[in-house]
């Protein structure tokens, strides 16, 4: 098998920044995510051997926020002058299997069901993912309950920690390959085992909650559940599958261009009608919407959950609201009551 | 600790059972100490699940919010930094005085159970947990300034050192200096809106912020916007803090905001007080820049 040593990393990613913008897990300052190996973010700590970072991989293919084209306006006419897809080419580096579960929920919405978004296509086509499989799930992880193999990261090449022999480098797909001939230089063969997987701190049980949730839009435990919450959206934007986003003009006289944003289904705005009426008059129906998304609504029409198990939307949430004792609460409410 | 959680429940359920409230606002225990969380008990049968420890840290009074528009008569724990909220909420005509039964703690200091559930989440990286929260570490006053009923012994201000000695090394930077200072934090901000959120001097029914026709403030992450939303809200704290530092500790990305709210109580005093905002509740009694007066001494419009 191919290993790559722990103290090849550097020069690897070095040599692939030549070809490619490499995205790493590193930490600066107070916050962590995946930011590009640059000059000046070199000498940051790289945080591969951590169990995750705060800002997920989400915004290389789907930014916060994305020009997508120039216009001006003349009299009643629009003209596009310039659409801005980025299809530079990517590789982010030590992708967690719930996050890399996150990026296949974005490719399922972008890419899929009769339309494919071409911003998002032209990032994703040009985007190679490096998994790094987990052995040690932290305290606050559930993706097992939610369907993700936690040593099988959706992705193109899988890194495996075997400890003092270096990561275990397991191609999976061409692109994999590819990238794999690329950096031959770096890699040895060796045989080594990779560890087993302990076990999970924090149990849920995800079976059957989609089905049952289909009637339970106007059960009264949402009240109860969206009580603690401010509706902040912390929880939205810390996810590495929301994908929720609005689209918005900037113009200065008669030229500007359009852009989009994330947006947050925990806002008023985000539902706020064009004739004044908002269909989620309170903080309790958005609630709702997130977690009816997340746990019931996607798994409709996509058969898995959007949820994919990494635990950052507790972690960060400053009112504490859980979303497996979310699960856990309507596996065990009796759903007609109150209808 | 456990005292204290015992005296609550205790009141409260008294409260319940000579019908003065409806509700109760508080704490509800979790699987560990730092997974406590706000609570709104509905009956005394409610009350088994609540509990107090030092990591209700959460601002109480912001839940008043969501029984605004109701009836209820309201029993709520508050520590100090909560009651002014409360005092706001009561100056800003959101709540009245009759509907409230305030439980007062002298407040020891809590931690803050953001930083607690980081560091043994096994994400990177983490801070020391074990101290008091830096919003209590700066405050000057836990003990509760309005109350029906006061539990513990009062507590002496927490905040050692100079008050306004972070605001001073940035009013002694240079104005391009100063610049890009903020300019660099803001940077940082993914507008989540977490910090307005959890703020109880933001108790606007429609936020500029969700304003669409026109939109006030542009919704793109970047310098120009950035800037926007916290200058905007800067202004808009500005006599309102109360400095009960729950924005600075409910970031997601670590912006220091209590330098601006600190700066903005420090002027508020300075140019229009002698002013503290929220320290004692007189009917009728108006923020210091709530006040509309013909003669207002500013010839600068
Ligand atoms: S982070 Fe918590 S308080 Fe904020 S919107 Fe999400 S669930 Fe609500
Ligand atoms: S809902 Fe929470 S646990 Fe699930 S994927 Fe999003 S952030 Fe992770
Ligand atoms: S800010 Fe003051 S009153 Fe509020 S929790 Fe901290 S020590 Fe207590
Ligand atoms: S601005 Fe921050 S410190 Fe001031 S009242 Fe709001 S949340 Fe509290
Ligand atoms: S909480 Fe922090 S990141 Fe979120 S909008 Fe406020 S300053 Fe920005």
């Amino acid at each position: 098998m191919k290993i790559l040593a722990k103290d090849k990393v550097a020069e690897l990613l070095e040599k692939i920044a030549q070809q490619a913008e490499v995205y790493v897990p590193m930490a600066i300052e107070q916050g962590s995510g995946f930011y590009p190996w640059t000059e000046d973010n070199k000498n940051q700590p790289l945080l591969l051997d951590a169990l995750n970072v705060y800002n997920s991989p989400k915004y290389i293919l789907f930014p916060q926020t994305e020009r997508m084209y120039d216009l001006k306006q003349q009299g009643q006419d629009l003209s596009i002058d310039q659409t801005h897809e980025d299809s530079s080419p990517r590789v982010i580096f030590g992708v967690r299997a719930c996050d890399a579960r996150a990026l296949r929920s974005l490719d399922d919405v972008f890419l899929t069901r009769g339309f494919e978004d071409s911003f998002y296509k032209a990032r994703r086509d040009n985007v190679t993912v490096i998994g790094n499989a987990c052995y040690a799930p932290g305290a606050n992880c559930f993706c097992e309950a939610m369907g993700v193999d936690l040593t099988e990261p959706e992705a193109d090449v899988i890194l495996r920690d075997a400890g003092n022999d270096g990561y275990i480098w397991e191609s999976k797909t061409e692109t994999g390959d590819k990238l794999t001939r690329a950096v031959a230089e770096f890699l040895n063969d060796k045989e080594t085992k990779a560890p087993e997987a302990k076990s999970f701190q924090t149990q849920v049980d995800y079976d059957g909650v989609a089905e049952k949730l289909k009637g339970m839009f106007e059960h009264p435990l949402w009240e109860k559940m969206a009580e603690p919450c401010v509706n902040c959206g912390a929880c939205t934007y810390i996810c590495p599958s929301c994908h929720c986003f609005d689209i918005q003009v900037k113009m200065w006289g008669d030229s500007g261009y359009r852009f989009r944003c994330w947006d947050s289904c925990m806002y008023a705005e985000y539902s706020a009608e064009a004739g004044g009426g908002n269909p989620r008059p309170s903080g309790v129906e958005r609630f709702r919407n997130r977690f009816l998304h997340k746990l019931e609504f996607f798994s409709e029409r996509y058969g898995y959950s959007l949820c994919t198990g990494c635990g950052r939307c507790t972690i960060v949430c400053p009112a504490g609201v859980r979303i497996t004792d979310i699960i856990k609460a309507i596996k065990e409410v009796d759903s007609s009551v109150g209808l | 600790m456990k005292a204290i959680s015992d005296k609550i429940k205790s009141i409260a359920a008294g409260l319940f059972d000579s019908g003065k409230i409806d509700v109760f606002i508080g704490w509800e225990g979790g699987p560990c100490d730092y997974a406590i969380r706000p609570y709104i008990a509905r009956s005394k049968a409610d009350l088994e699940r609540m509990a107090f420890n030092e990591y209700a840290i959460h601002n109480s009074s912001n839940y008043l919010l969501k029984l605004r528009d109701g009836h209820e008569k309201i029993g709520i724990v508050v520590k100090g930094c909560d009651s002014r909220g409360v005092v706001r909420l009561l100056e800003d005509n959101q709540i009245k005085r009759e509907r409230l039964y305030i439980i007062g703690v002298c407040c020891p200091g809590m931690k803050d159970p953001l930083l607690a559930i980081k560091a043994q989440s096994g994400l990177l990286p983490q801070r020391d947990c074990d101290n008091l929260a830096d919003k209590c570490l700066n405050c000057l006053v836990p003990n509760p300034v309005i109350f029906d009923e006061l539990i513990g012994e009062q507590q002496p201000p927490h905040m050692q050192g100079e008050r306004f000695a972070k605001v001073a090394a940035i009013e002694n930077m240079s104005v391009a200096e100063r610049f890009q200072f903020f300019e660099k934090e803001f940077s940082k901000c993914i507008r989540c809106y977490a910090c307005r959120q959890a703020c109880i001097a933001c108790d606007c029914r429609t936020c500029i912020y969700d304003e669409m026709r026109p939109q006030w403030v542009g919704r793109e992450n970047s310098n120009s916007d950035n800037m926007m939303y916290h200058l905007v809200k800067a202004l808009h704290m500005a006599g309102r803090c109360i400095e009960c530092g729950e924005c600075e500790r409910v970031c997601p990305v670590g912006i220091p905001l209590m330098l601006i709210n600190n700066k903005l109580a420090k002027d508020a005093d300075r140019f229009f007080g002698p002013y503290e905002a929220g320290l004692s509740y007189v009917e009728g009694q108006k923020p210091a820049l709530s006040v509309y007066r013909e003669n207002d001494p500013d010839d600068f419009i």
